[in-house]
Formats: structure tokens, C-alpha cells, sequence
């Protein structure tokens, strides 16, 4: 089976956990569940790797961090909210990527015959 | 959870303990702890939980440059020494133990070695026969410190290099220690009374006046007396040491020397009252001391109270700490 490679995707998780936070703020687990239900459990996130992107996107000035409390269970935790510095980045980072898709795909072999649709 | 929570701690034992390392544990253990909830009452065995949220942490080389800790990622990088097991922390435990018993026996004896001497002097016996009590028992005391000494002459590494534990040791020995405390206090409590009351046989043989002989045995028990607080008092502060030596081995400075809260010795009163006497407790011992001494000079006698004053302390510490 494929999986993907932490390499390829490492310079764009910065994006999709700022994809996460546009609507609301959110907190580590929920982030990383919500990466792993929206790729359809093709891309895990390893909990070092989004802390890493939590702290460089912080002193970055792309995120915030404040404490809050969960509203389900009480329990206080550090949540994070995207920073209009954040909402700029995160555009560059889609424009960027369409960029990087349309060039890329130049070079992929579509597979033909195989009954693909 | 709690592999878990020995995975993470042991992951950053040898990290500098800093705010922003204590931060990323926090926050991992938050992430970790988040899913490890979730996996269960999505129905997983406790062994599967466990297995997912340990293989989907991650390497902390990935935090860094982030946390500035790069240095501490050197595998070359032999800061926290040699890591001592938990089998060799409980037989160096054990061992400090039997050496603390050793010794305090070792001390008694010699405490206790003019005994025969004065004994014979009293109901008149042959002189050598007390010079033999006297070189027997030190002979025996010399015996038990040299043999001490042996036995802990293989844990000297301890003290002469770095070492570290990881955090279930480290919570071993402190519960060990938690379970000691009380105990502890009695032994130190024993001790101070014996000597404190050494000299009351003495004083009754005396006012009774029956005689040299039981003036001798009063003496005698003097001796003893002494000898057996001294005994409790060391082998309670040895088996004291042996936990508080383990407990410091992890460097300060790294995160593995905040594992159990306790090994900075902070009491916490659970009454506040209790706190707020506490804080002002020697100082007025001391006035007490001073005016009553000064008021009555019956210097002769007045010091008692710093026996009590500590006995009273320790009492107090023991019942009301948190």
C-alpha cells in the first residue's frame, strides 16, 4: 500500500492545521483527530511533529495560544487561534500549492488501462 | 496510562528543565492523554491504546532546534551517566539499610564498652576483666564499621559519578520513602526519649541508696541507655539517606529531577493555622527558652525544652503535613 511521505507532506502541515483553525480555535488532539477523519486516515499526524508546527507557527506570529476550557468535560487546555498574520500565510500556501500541483502533475504518468474509470 | 506517562517522562529525563521543555511535556502528555481516552472508549484494549498512542508520538529530534535542546540530542552525549536500574536501587537500598543497623550497633558497643570496666570497679572485680569487656567490644564495633564499610564500598560510584534513575524508579523509591515516613518518626522519637532518660536509673539507684552494686547497674544503664537512642537515631538517618541519596541522583537542572514533587523538602500543612504557627514555631521556642531561662536561671534545666520543641515539631509535621 502507498503511504504518504512525512517528507512531501512536511511543508504542508503548517497549512493544514491553519485550515483547521480558520472557523474556530481548536487544541492539539482535536487538530490531530480532525487530520486524520478529513485525509480518511491516510495522513496520521505524529503528535511531535503538529507540537513542532504549534511553536514555530507561534513565534512566527501565524497562531496564538490562550488556556481555556474544554466546554464537554472541564478541563482546562491550551488552545490555539489563527492570527490574521496566519490567514495571510495560509492563501500564500494555497496559491503556492496550486502552483506546486500544476507543475508536478506535468510529470506524473496518469495510469492508462487499468480500468480507472 | 501510566506507560504512558513513563514513556513521556523517560522521553524527557535528560532534557534541561526549562519552561519551554516543560511546556512540550505538558502539552504532549495533554495530546497523548487526549487520545489514549479517546482509543478506550472507542472500545480498545488497554495494550492496543497504548500501542497506538506511543507509535503515533513521534521523535522529539523533530522539537530541537524549537526548544533549543539540540545539544541534549546527541546520543554521544553522556550528561545524565550511567542509568541505574531499579534491581540495583533496591539491593543499594538494602544494603544501605543493613549498614545503617550495622553501624548503630557498632556505636552502641562502643558506647557501652567502659560498662564492664565500671561494673568491675564497683563490686570490686579483677581490673582486667573490665580491660577485656572494653577491647571486646570495641574489637566487635571495629568489626561491624569495617564490614559496613565493605559492603557499601560497590555503591561508592553513586556519589563519585553521574548516574540518573528513570521516573518508575524514581517513584519506587518514593513511595518507599512515603511509607517510611511515619516510622522514621517513631524511630527518631525512641531515640531522643532513651537519651533523654538516661540518667533516671541512675538517680533512683542513688536516692535509694542500695548500694554500690545497683549505683554500678545504674551506670550501666546509663550507658545503654545512650547507646540504644544513639542505635535508632543512626539507623533511622542511614535508611533516611539511602532514599534521599537515590532520589538525587538525576542531574537538577534536567527534567528528570522534578519526577516526585517531594524531593525538595517543602512541608505543606493541610490546616492553615497549623501553617501560620509553623512559620513563627522556633523563634518563639527560642523566646520561651530565653525569658524562662533568664526569669528562673534554672539554666540546669531549661534546655529541655528543645528536646521537647523538636519532639513536638516533628510530631506536628507528621500529623498535619499534606
Amino acid at each position: 500500500m502507498v503511504s504518504i511521505s512525512s517528507d512531501v507532506i512536511r511543508g504542508y502541515n503548517d497549512t493544514i492545521i491553519l485550515y483547521l483553525l480558520l472557523d474556530k480555535p481548536s487544541y492539539g488532539y482535536e487538530i490531530s483527530k480532525q487530520i486524520k477523519t478529513l485525509s480518511k486516515e491516510k495522513y496520521v499526524i505524529k503528535e511531535t511533529t503538529l507540537y513542532s508546527a504549534f511553536t514555530r507557527m507561534e513565534k512566527n506570529g501565524y497562531i496564538e495560544s490562550f488556556f481555556d476550557e474544554d466546554m464537554s468535560n472541564g478541563k482546562r487546555r491550551t488552545y490555539y487561534r489563527i492570527t490574521e498574520a496566519g490567514r495571510q500565510y495560509y492563501t500564500d500556501k494555497c496559491a503556492e500549492w496550486k502552483l506546486t500541483k500544476e507543475v508536478v502533475e506535468r510529470f506524473i504518468e496518469e495510469e492508462k488501462g487499468n480500468g480507472n474509470n | 496510562m501510566e506507560t504512558i506517562r513513563n514513556y513521556l517522562e523517560s522521553m524527557f529525563q535528560k532534557l534541561p528543565n526549562t519552561a519551554e521543555v516543560q511546556r512540550a511535556k505538558f502539552e504532549l502528555g495533554q495530546m497523548m492523554e487526549d487520545k489514549y481516552t479517546e482509543l478506550k472508549n472507542e472500545g480498545k484494549s488497554e495494550n492496543e491504546a497504548i500501542g497506538i498512542v506511543i507509535s503515533e508520538f513521534g521523535n522529539l529530534d523533530e522539537l530541537a532546534v524549537d526548544l533549543g535542546i539540540s545539544g541534549y540530542m546527541n546520543p554521544n552525549n553522556n550528561m545524565a551517566g550511567k542509568q541505574v536500574t531499579l534491581a540495583e536501587v533496591k539491593d543499594y537500598l538494602k544494603d544501605k539499610i543493613r549498614s545503617g543497623y550495622m553501624i548503630g550497633l557498632g556505636v552502641l558497643l562502643c558506647i557501652c564498652s567502659p560498662c564492664g570496666a565500671l561494673l568491675s570497679d564497683y563490686i570490686g572485680w579483677f581490673d582486667f576483666v573490665g580491660i577485656l569487656f572494653l577491647f571486646a567490644f570495641i574489637a566487635l564495633a571495629v568489626g561491624l564499621f569495617i564490614f559496613a564499610g565493605a559492603m557499601m564500598e560497590k555503591w561508592s560510584y553513586l556519589q563519585n559519578q553521574p548516574c540518573s534513575i528513570d521516573f518508575s524508579t524514581a517513584e519506587y523509591v518514593h513511595g518507599q520513602r512515603e511509607n517510611y515516613r511515619m516510622t522514621n518518626a517513631m524511630m527518631n522519637t525512641v531515640g531522643v526519649i532513651f537519651c533523654c532518660c538516661c540518667f533516671i536509673p541512675l538517680v533512683i539507684m542513688d536516692e535509694l541508696g542500695v548500694g554500690n552494686l545497683f549505683e554500678g547497674i545504674g551506670v550501666v544503664i546509663l550507658f545503654l541507655f545512650v547507646g540504644i537512642g544513639v542505635y535508632f537515631l543512626i539507623a533511622a538517618s542511614y535508611r533516611n539517606s539511602a532514599y534521599e541519596t537515590i532520589l538525587k541522583l538525576n542531574e537538577r537542572g534536567t527534567m528528570g529531577a522534578s519526577f516526585v514533587a517531594s524531593q525538595k523538602e517543602v512541608y505543606r500543612y493541610t490546616n492553615k493555622i497549623v501553617a501560620a504557627v509553623m512559620s513563627v514555631y522556633w523563634p518563639t521556642v527560642t523566646c520561651i527558652y530565653i525569658s524562662w531561662s533568664f526569669l528562673s536561671a534554672d539554666w540546669h534545666i531549661t534546655w529541655i525544652i528543645w528536646v521537647i520543641a523538636s519532639l513536638v515539631e516533628n510530631f506536628i509535621k507528621n500529623a498535619f503535613r499534606e
